[in-house]
C-alpha cells in the first residue's frame, strides 16, 4: 500500500487555495486568461492515418486502421466506426494498465458521440457489398502524457488521423460479382474517407465560488474544479454533443455562454487542423512523385570538380 | 586496462561520465583523504561512477557526480519540501517524491512533547530536513535543525508549490544567486522555499506576482544566465 501511495501525484492545500484565489482575479497558474486555449501542435507520422497532438503538456496519439468485415444485421449498408482509448501508465501515476477506467470509457464515449451522432464520417460510402462486406474503421487513441483536458486533445488527434487516413480501393469481381478484390496501394491509389464536417470538443471547468468558468483546464485545475462540461461543436455553429459529467449544477445562461465561446474557438481550431492536414497531404503527394523519377538527377559535385 | 589506470583524475573532472567509468585511482594517491559525494562508489582502489552526470571536484578533496532528474533520492542533511499524506501514532507519513514515504516523528519539532503534537491535515506542505536516508528503508525527517531549533522548518502557509527537476533546485540554491532569482528579485518582492527534492514554493502579496515568478523559474532550466535575464525582462514587461 505504501509503495502505491509513494508514487501518486498530490495537490497541496496551498495549491488548492491558490488556484481558487488567483481565479477570483482572473489569473490562471500558467499565465493564461480564463478563456484562453493552450497552444495546439499537430504532427503526423509516416503512415497514413497516424497523428500526434500536443495541447500544452497533454500529448495524445491517434491511429486509424481499417478492415473488411460483415456489417451489423440491422445496418447492412453502413460501415462501422469504433473508437478505442488506451490510457498509458506513463501518462499519469493514477492510470493502471489493463481494463479501461471510468475516465477512459467516458472519453471514448464523448468522441464517439461527436463523430457518430453528428454523422461527421460518412459511413454509407464505406459499404462495398451490402450485407456482406463493409469497411470497419478503428480509431485508437493513446494517451501519452496527461497535462489536463484529455478529451479535447484526443478529439483533435482522432480528427487529424481520420483526415489523413487512406483506405485501399476495392472493386467487385469474381463470377457473380460477389467477391471483393482489395487493390494494393502501389496499383491503385488509396482513397480518403468522406468527412463532412469536423466536430471539435471544447471543455470547460467550473469552480465553486461565484460560478467562475475556465476553458481548457490544466491538470491542477482539474483536481480543484467543482464541475466540468464538454461541448462538441463544429465550425458551422452546429452543436453536435454536450456532456456534463457530475459536479455542481450550473445555470442556463452559463451553458449558453459556454456554447458561444465554444463556437468561436471551434472555428480557429478547425482551421488549424485543416491547415496541418493540407501541409501533410502536399508533402505526401510530393513524395509519391519522387518515387517514380523519369529523369535522373544531376550530381552537382561532379560539375564543380 | 593499463592506460585507464594511469590516467590522471583531473581528466575526468567536469566531464560527463556514465555508470561504470573508473574516475579515480587511489593507488596513485596514497597519502590523501578524499571525500566522496553522491554517485561515486569505492571498489578497493578504484572509484567508479554509479550515476550518469558530470564529475565535479571542489578543493581540497571532495568529488561528486552532478545530474538532474525528476526523481529524488534522499540524502542526509538535505532540505526538502514534503506533503503530508497520513498521520500515524508515532510518525507522519510524508511524500517527498522519492522511492519511499518519509517518516516524520511526531516529536521532531522544537519543544515537541506528547502533549502538543501538531495536527496536520492531509495535503499540508512542510519544509523539512532529512535525518536518516538508507537504501531500502523509509527516510526519517525532522522539522528542526541539528541543534533542535525550529529554524524556519515546518508548515508553509498560502503560496503556490510547483515541481521541477533536482538539477534546477540545486541551481536555485547555489551561491552566487541564480540569475533568474536575482533578476526577479530586483523588480518583485516574493518569498521562496526550494526543496532539493524538486519542489519549489513561492509566496507573494498578489497572485500575479506568484504566477510570474513560478513561470519564470519553470522556464529557466535550459537557459544560460544571460538568456534567463532576458526571459525575465520579457515576462515582466508583459505584465506592466
Amino acid at each position: 500500500m505504501e509503495g502505491r501511495l509513494a508514487n501518486s501525484w498530490r495537490l497541496t492545500v496551498n495549491d488548492k487555495n491558490f488556484i481558487k484565489t488567483a481565479l477570483l482575479s482572473e489569473i490562471r497558474i500558467d499565465g493564461r486568461k480564463p478563456f484562453e486555449y493552450r497552444k495546439i501542435s499537430i504532427k503526423f507520422g509516416r503512415e497514413d492515418g497516424s497523428s500526434e497532438v500536443q495541447l500544452g503538456q497533454t500529448r495524445v496519439m491517434g491511429m486509424v486502421t481499417a478492415q473488411l468485415v460483415q456489417p451489423y444485421r440491422d445496418r447492412p449498408k453502413e460501415g462501422i466506426l469504433s473508437i478505442f482509448t488506451e490510457f498509458s501508465p506513463m501518462a499519469d501515476p493514477s492510470f493502471e494498465p489493463g481494463r479501461p477506467g471510468e475516465l477512459a470509457v467516458e472519453l471514448g464515449r464523448i468522441i464517439d458521440r461527436g463523430l457518430r451522432e453528428s454523422r461527421a464520417v460518412d459511413t454509407e460510402s464505406l459499404c462495398i457489398l451490402a450485407s456482406k462486406f463493409v469497411w470497419a474503421i478503428r480509431i485508437d487513441l493513446h494517451i501519452l502524457d496527461n497535462g489536463g483536458n484529455l478529451v479535447d486533445a484526443a478529439n483533435i488527434a482522432a480528427l487529424a488521423a481520420l483526415l489523413t487516413f487512406r483506405r485501399p480501393e476495392c472493386s467487385l469481381g469474381g463470377e457473380d460479382g460477389q467477391e471483393v478484390i482489395v487493390h494494393p496501394p502501389e496499383i491503385r491509389e488509396p482513397l480518403p474517407l468522406t468527412v463532412h464536417h469536423l466536430p471539435i470538443a471544447i471543455s470547460f471547468g467550473f469552480f465553486s465560488n461565484e460560478s467562475i468558468l475556465v476553458i481548457d483546464p490544466t491538470h491542477n485545475e482539474e483536481a480543484v474544479m467543482g464541475g466540468r462540461m464538454t461541448t462538441t461543436v463544429n465550425a458551422n455553429g452546429d452543436i453536435c454533443a454536450i456532456q456534463k459529467s457530475g459536479g455542481e449544477g450550473v445555470p442556463q445562461r452559463v451553458i449558453m455562454q459556454c456554447l458561444q465561446l465554444a463556437t468561436s474557438k471551434a472555428a480557429s481550431i478547425t482551421k488549424q487542423i485543416k491547415d496541418a492536414v493540407e501541409v501533410v497531404n502536399t508533402e505526401r503527394a510530393l513524395r509519391k512523385v519522387k518515387r517514380h523519377p523519369t529523369s535522373t538527377g544531376v550530381d552537382v559535385r561532379e560539375k564543380q570538380n | 586496462m593499463e592506460n585507464k589506470q594511469s590516467s590522471s583524475p583531473a581528466s575526468f573532472v567536469d566531464s560527463t561520465v556514465v555508470p561504470g567509468d573508473v574516475v579515480l585511482d587511489l593507488s596513485s594517491m596514497t597519502s590523501q583523504t578524499i571525500k566522496l559525494g553522491g554517485g561515486l562508489r569505492q571498489d578497493c582502489d578504484a572509484i567508479s561512477a554509479m550515476k550518469a552526470g558530470t564529475l565535479r571536484f571542489s578543493k581540497p578533496n571532495k568529488y561528486w557526480i552532478e545530474s538532474s532528474q525528476k526523481r529524488y533520492v534522499p540524502c542526509v542533511e538535505d532540505t526538502i519540501l514534503g506533503i503530508v499524506v497520513d498521520s500515524k501514532a508515532d510518525n507522519f507519513l510524508i511524500d517527498i517524491k522519492g522511492p519511499a514515504m518519509g517518516f516524520l516523528p511526531v516529536l521532531a519539532f522544537e519543544g515537541g512533547t506528547r502533549r502538543n503534537i501538531p495536527k496536520f491535515e492531509v495535503g499540508t506542505l512542510l519544509y523539512l530536513r532529512v535525518v536518516k536516508a538508507n537504501f531500502g528503508m523509509n527516510p526519517e525527517l525532522s522539522c528542526t535543525d541539528a541543534s533542535g531549533k525550529a529554524a524556519e522548518f515546518g508548515p508553509l502557509k498560502d503560496g503556490y508549490m510547483f515541481e521541477t527537476s533536482t538539477g534546477l533546485s540545486r541551481k536555485l540554491l547555489s551561491s552566487p544567486t541564480c540569475p533568474v532569482l536575482e533578476a526577479l528579485g530586483k523588480k518583485l518582492s516574493f518569498e521562496i522555499a526550494v526543496g532539493l527534492n524538486g519542489r519549489v514554493w513561492v509566496n507573494a502579496a498578489s497572485p500575479d506576482t506568484i504566477v510570474v515568478v513560478a513561470n519564470a523559474i519553470m522556464n529557466s532550466e535550459s537557459l544560460s544566465g544571460a538568456q534567463q535575464i532576458i526571459m525575465v525582462d520579457h515576462l515582466l514587461k508583459n505584465i506592466q
